[in-house]
């Protein structure tokens, strides 16, 4: 078994990138939409045979063991090569829950079938009334014998139409004093009777989107992970890496590279006021580059961040979209067309990226809610 | 106030330690640059390790008053600017000739005080620099008041005797490289700066009460709060890494556009942190009771001392283009 956190970053970032650059479909690069299962299943199988599918995971549940720098520079490759994250919901967030709170035989049972992604997950958080209020979720699993019993409804779950399991949280006790308490972790297999998934086609024209509604679907009591009505303490423990990740310079930086190219082919770079803004947004993306380098400095030293790294968050998303809408701007009058558009020997698809950058802001906690948790984890703001 | 920065070996901090400084480098140097704009002090403590020790050293180190400014005996101006008909900056024309200076200089930052003049000029077989006496014949200084009520110099020299220093073209190279440097530290002392006023406006504002509750509490001032404190962490994290990158780079031609980067970020975060700071104090950031209107006007001054944000994204472009041309 490789200790890969022995490597010095620059061995182990060689390692990595030879790999994808070998191994990674040259088809799948950069897919603009979030494919299904079918679609990305011979890469999965060549990154199950060497090891890589959880990189997060210690080794003795089958993952890669790596520490948190190591992770970094992983995922950075991984973005860097535009490697498709697969249908990696088992892997980020159902694994790493039973990992930390699961019972031994929740280990033996579920882990090694999301590596192969013998069950494929989804999550099952928001509710049409729990968006940033999450804690306000109605979702209801009752005991009845050896089941929960379920009963409501989730929405904005990413690719359900193409799961075989959803972890969600539910409201286990409705008559706790706080929306907070109450609240537990469950595993659901959605193929049964009482679950139905609608997807929701966004404005982009894509449906990775559903709704999940559940009338009186069942999941076995075993099914329940961690202790009962403990689920949203469990689900902030799960958030510490995401909120470095969800940060990271790489959507702002691909979309400036494009940017560039389209701009310089289409001759937007003769225009003055289109030449400051460009210099304006590169410059934006360079300085949270180094914003960001510090926050992994931090990482890298073992420590543990605090709530200030919310505000890569913010920035990077902001600048993502500001990339996005020049992009509009350089393309003109076809800056309202679907699909994409030649500029000499590349294509870019104005649109898409618009439309990718918009969500950025208020999915992983809208920038509104970083606001108000920046204002008082960090800067000690009252109310 | 001066002698104590120097024998805090400031002055001397980016001066290489075979010349008689710390050698520690522009990073260091940006530290101390920091702290000076945190407490808006007016001395002129960036453009002698920029500017004047920044061309001794690169043209001259064994003159005996690349000691004396790194003691703080002494300070000398650095004159290389030049004012057009219009008003704005022009070519320069000041001619040296058989010792003696002839035309003017402006934007003198430290002139008034000061012990001399470095001054670049023009003579017969190109650029020199020259050395003038802060009392020698024929020069007169005209004083420029700054917002933040400091001064710059406007100076003009009739038959002014001064002493060669350096000639050739190494006298624009070192010039070039010394105001690149002192870009990046007057970059470095807006973030000081900012850091600064930012941090008054937040005592201010979880302070300072209306309708019954801190005003702090109010989530449009906490949002606005939140902004200009990312602002200030990004400003900080990319103007360090600048002066770091131009601490392991030789080419100026790197170099230039990496000062750039951080003046231009360092003006934008100044700017946005010091008015909007007058906005969340309300009516009293507007009088001059309190102190959050002096870094409204030191940010003004070192705003458009070497270039502002809308300049520096100019030359930054420019220059990568220039690059991506010669590649």
């Amino acid at each position: 078994m490789t200790d890969w956190n022995a490597m010095t970053d620059a061995e182990f970032r060689k390692e990595v990138r030879q790999f994808f650059e070998a191994e990674y479909p040259e088809e799948l690069r950069h897919l603009p939409h979030r494919p299904k299962f079918a679609e990305i299943e011979h890469w999965h199988r060549k990154l199950h045979a060497k090891g890589w599918v959880a990189p997060a995971w210690p080794a003795e549940f089958g993952g890669m063991g790596l520490n948190a720098a190591k992770l970094l520079i992983f995922y950075e490759e991984q973005q860097r090569w535009g490697v498709n994250r697969g249908r990696d919901m088992g892997v980020q967030m159902v694994g790493p829950l039973i990992i930390k709170f699961g019972t031994q035989e929740q280990k033996d049972y579920w882990l090694p079938r999301i590596l192969t992604c013998e069950d494929i997950w989804c999550q099952g958080y928001s509710e049409p009334g729990a968006g940033s209020d999450l804690a306000n979720l109605r979702t209801r699993a009752d005991i009845d014998g050896d089941d929960f019993v379920i009963n409501g409804q989730k929405i904005w779950t990413t690719m359900a139409h193409d799961a075989t399991h959803i972890f969600m949280l539910v409201r286990t006790d409705p008559e706790a004093p706080k929306k907070q308490q109450g609240i537990s972790f469950v595993l659901a297999p959605m193929d049964q009777p009482g679950v139905e998934v609608r997807t929701i086609t966004t404005l982009s024209g894509e449906t990775e989107f559903c709704e999940v509604f559940f009338d009186d679907a069942r999941t076995p009591r075993e099914n329940l992970v961690g202790e009962l009505n403990k689920g949203w303490t469990m689900a902030k423990a799960l958030l510490s890496f995401e909120r470095i990740f969800i940060g990271s310079p790489s959507l702002a930086q691909n979309a400036l590279g494009q940017l560039e190219s389209f701009a310089r082919g289409r001759g937007a770079f003769d225009d003055p006021v289109f030449r400051d803004r460009f210099a304006q947004a590169a410059l934006d993306v360079e300085d949270h580059a180094a914003l960001y380098a510090r926050f992994a400095d931090q990482l890298k030293r073992g420590e543990t961040l605090g709530a200030d790294v919310s505000m890569l968050k913010i920035w990077v998303t902001e600048c993502f979209q500001r990339i996005t809408e020049l992009m509009i701007e350089a393309a003109g009058p076809d800056g309202g067309s679907i699909g994409p558009l030649q500029v000499g020997n590349i294509n870019v698809d104005v649109l898409a990226s618009f439309y990718k950058a918009r969500p950025t802001t208020i999915y992983g906690g809208s920038n509104e809610i970083q606001r108000n948790i920046l204002s008082k984890a960090v800067l000690g703001l009252p109310g | 106030m001066v002698r104590e920065l120097a024998e805090a070996g400031v002055f001397g901090v980016a001066v290489p330690e075979d010349q008689g400084g710390l050698g520690m480098g522009l990073a260091a140097g940006g530290v101390i640059a920091e702290e000076v704009g945190r407490v808006i002090a007016p001395e002129p403590v960036v453009s002698t390790i920029g500017l004047s020790l920044g061309l001794l050293r690169r043209l001259c180190p064994d003159h005996p008053k690349m000691a004396q400014l790194i003691g703080g005996e002494i300070s000398l101006a650095v004159a290389w600017q030049e004012r057009g008909p219009d008003g704005a900056p022009a070519d320069a024309t000041c001619r040296y000739a058989d010792g003696k200076l002839t035309g003017g200089k402006a934007w003198v930052v430290g002139a008034i005080g000061s012990h001399g003049f470095l001054v670049v000029a023009e003579q017969d077989d190109g650029p020199v620099l020259v050395l003038a006496e802060a009392d020698a014949q024929g020069l007169v200084i005209d004083k420029r008041t700054q917002a933040d009520g400091s001064s710059l110099g406007e100076l003009s020299f009739s038959g002014t005797p001064a002493a060669e220093l350096a000639s050739s073209g190494a006298v624009l190279t070192a010039l070039a490289e010394a105001v690149a440097d002192a870009t990046a530290l007057a970059a470095a002392e807006l973030v000081g700066l900012s850091e600064r006023a930012f941090e008054i406006t937040l005592d201010y504002i979880k302070t300072r009460e209306q309708f019954d509750k801190p005003i702090g509490s109010f989530q449009v001032i906490q949002h606005r709060a939140v902004d200009l404190n990312v602002m200030c962490e990004v400003a900080q994290a990319g103007v360090r890494e600048a002066l770091a990158q131009m601490d392991s780079e030789t080419d100026p031609k790197v170099r230039a556009p990496i000062a750039s980067r951080a003046k231009a970020r360092a003006v934008t975060a100044a700017k946005k942190i010091t008015r909007d700071a007058i906005q969340l104090h309300g009516a009293v950031g507007y009088t001059d009771e309190f102190d959050i209107g002096l870094y409204l006007n030191r940010a003004l001054v070192l705003s458009a001392w070497l270039g502002d944000d809308a300049y520096h994204r100019r030359i930054w472009f420019e220059t990568r283009e220039a690059e991506g041309a010669a590649q």
